[in-house]
């Protein structure tokens, strides 16, 4: 038995950032996997430890180009838990929808790049061109497409118009007919049931010991979502559901993830037309007193968590991120091994991992393997957060 | 049967894409693009350029009298901003007491003046 080492990455066509794979194939069955993560570390917690808190939130918004709100809402909430600073109701409920918002368009992205990765490119212009209406009304409400900058240390940053809210509100019937048109394609669609039906198996007892998170292990039947296991904004106060799925493969994640659209869509309508009155922020004291806090979050691709630590000033003393990719890894080495080779695209595509955003610590000089590489602020071998 | 119907619909129904130069994008009324700066408003207090989180943001001589609150003041200084290192978050719009420094609706990634590209 021949057994072929075949290297892909960190620069390769069928991924969008960079990530090695050291795959031992025999024929074109993958036998083992080493993953290399970490080529795009950029150093933002410690750049965060030297800014204050308000011009510290702009800079983890930056974490990840997908999950902005979703990385300055855990943060600005962790620090408000910190404060004892109760943040108003309109103020909740305006986070709480640019937070479906954002889910939906990075779960749109996502069937759009999952079709992608099977050569279903018809599905994946046709959820890009619907991700541009969830895009253009967080533009209407933000100012911005991406980079919302909604948040702020005791509220948000601008209050919604009416006006604003009906725009938004006028877009939710047509998302809906969309959603219903994916759905049924989700049933008879050969290019996607071919491609995504028992492909990347992941059973319920591998998602948790492998500690899949979010959608990945929605998708394997672990019904846990922290929205409503550990409420945060206004989730235990508005109707919606958990949706989860036993198939366990990409197909099963991928009804999740349409699912997910869905209960975002009625939860955007919800908040807007129970849009409370009021302040939009109370203000917030510019320090923190010491503490510690471990601040969760579901983000579209899993739970997100930020440990922050303070220390009486007006900045942090340390920020950790853990981002929902680094959780999702262990189970798509897993769920390869035994599958062909051309299955990587689609099931590393299936946990939507997002990698400069995992990237949270650089090791140069790894022992023997050592290629020399030494710190370029203190000239000596190490890691660094 | 769904992807043969969308074929049909797509011959006879107009591009999807905006025919750029003809067709402008609308800009919404919120959206945060070129910062300027309304010299008669500024009092040059420089909260713009402290809560600035690119540091694009920084203040120069230029003393004038201004209305501030109903009363005449002396400025010293006032805001330069660097729009090609601004992320334009929109930080010294909200913290400015004045109601001076604004996002308008102008793009701001691109430009022909060397000296501001570079700042």
């Amino acid at each position: 038995m021949t057994r072929v080492v075949v290297p892909i990455g960190p620069q390769h066509p069928a991924l969008k950032e960079p990530l090695n794979f050291r795959v031992i194939a025999d024929g074109e069955r993958i036998v083992e996997l080493e993953l290399n993560l970490s080529y795009s570390h950029r150093g933002i917690e410690k750049a965060a430890e030297q800014r204050d808190f308000i011009r510290a939130l702009p800079l983890i918004e930056r974490v990840c180009g997908i999950c902005s709100h979703s990385h300055s809402t855990v943060f600005s909430m962790g620090i408000e838990e910190i404060m004892g600073v109760e943040v108003p109701p309109r103020a909740q409920y305006i986070r709480t929808v640019i937070a479906e918002l954002e889910r939906m368009h990075s779960h749109m992205l996502w069937l759009g790049v999952a079709a992608h990765e099977v050569g279903f490119n018809t599905l994946f212009m046709w959820t890009w061109r619907d991700r541009e209406a969830v895009l253009d009304t967080l533009e209407e409400l933000s100012g911005n497409r991406i980079h919302y900058n909604m948040n702020e240390i005791g509220g948000v940053r601008v209050d919604l118009s009416p006006p604003q809210v009906d725009a938004a509100l006028a877009r939710i019937p047509v998302l809906e007919e969309r959603m219903r048109a994916y759905v049924a394609m989700l049933e008879d669609e050969e290019t996607m049931l071919a491609r995504f039906r028992g492909v990347g198996t992941l059973s319920r007892e591998d998602a948790l010991r492998y500690g899949a998170v979010g959608p990945t292990g929605r998708g394997s039947g672990v019904d846990y979502d922290v929205r409503r296991d550990d409420p945060y904004l206004v989730y235990d106060e508005i109707p919606w559901n958990v949706v989860t799925d036993t198939d366990g493969d990409v197909y099963g994640r991928t009804k999740v993830r349409i699912g997910e659209i869905k209960e975002s869509l009625g939860i955007v309508r919800y908040c807007l037309e129970h849009l409370p009155d009021g302040p939009i922020r109370v203000a917030a004291p510019k320090a923190a007193p010491p503490g510690e806090i471990y601040s969760r979050y579901e983000a579209p691709r899993g739970e997100v968590a930020h440990f922050i630590r303070t220390n009486g000033t007006d900045r942090v003393e340390r920020v950790d991120i853990r981002t929902p990719t680094l959780a999702n890894w262990t189970s798509v080495v897993y769920s390869l091994v035994g599958r062909p080779l051309a299955d990587i695209p689609v099931i590393v595509a299936a946990i939507d991992p997002c990698l400069s955003c995992t990237s949270r610590i650089t090791v140069l000089n790894r022992g023997e393997d050592a290629r020399g590489e030494t710190s370029p602020y203190t000239g000596q071998a190490g890691w660094f957060p | 049967m769904t992807v043969l119907s969308e074929m049909l619909r797509n011959l006879v129904s107009r591009p999807a894409t905006t025919l750029y130069p003809a067709e402008k994008v609308p800009v919404p009324a919120g959206f945060r693009g070129r910062v300027e700066c309304d010299d008669e408003r500024c009092i040059g207090c420089s909260k713009c350029s402290l809560v600035c989180p690119a540091s694009a943001i920084t203040m120069v001589d230029s003393p004038r009298e201004v209305e501030f609150r109903g009363k005449t003041m002396m400025r010293k200084k006032k805001p330069r901003v660097a729009v090609y290192r601004c992320i334009r978050c929109g930080l010294c719009e909200r913290h400015c007491p004045a109601d001076a420094i604004h996002l308008r609706s102008v793009l701001s990634i691109t430009g022909t003046d060397r000296e501001e590209v570079l700042a």
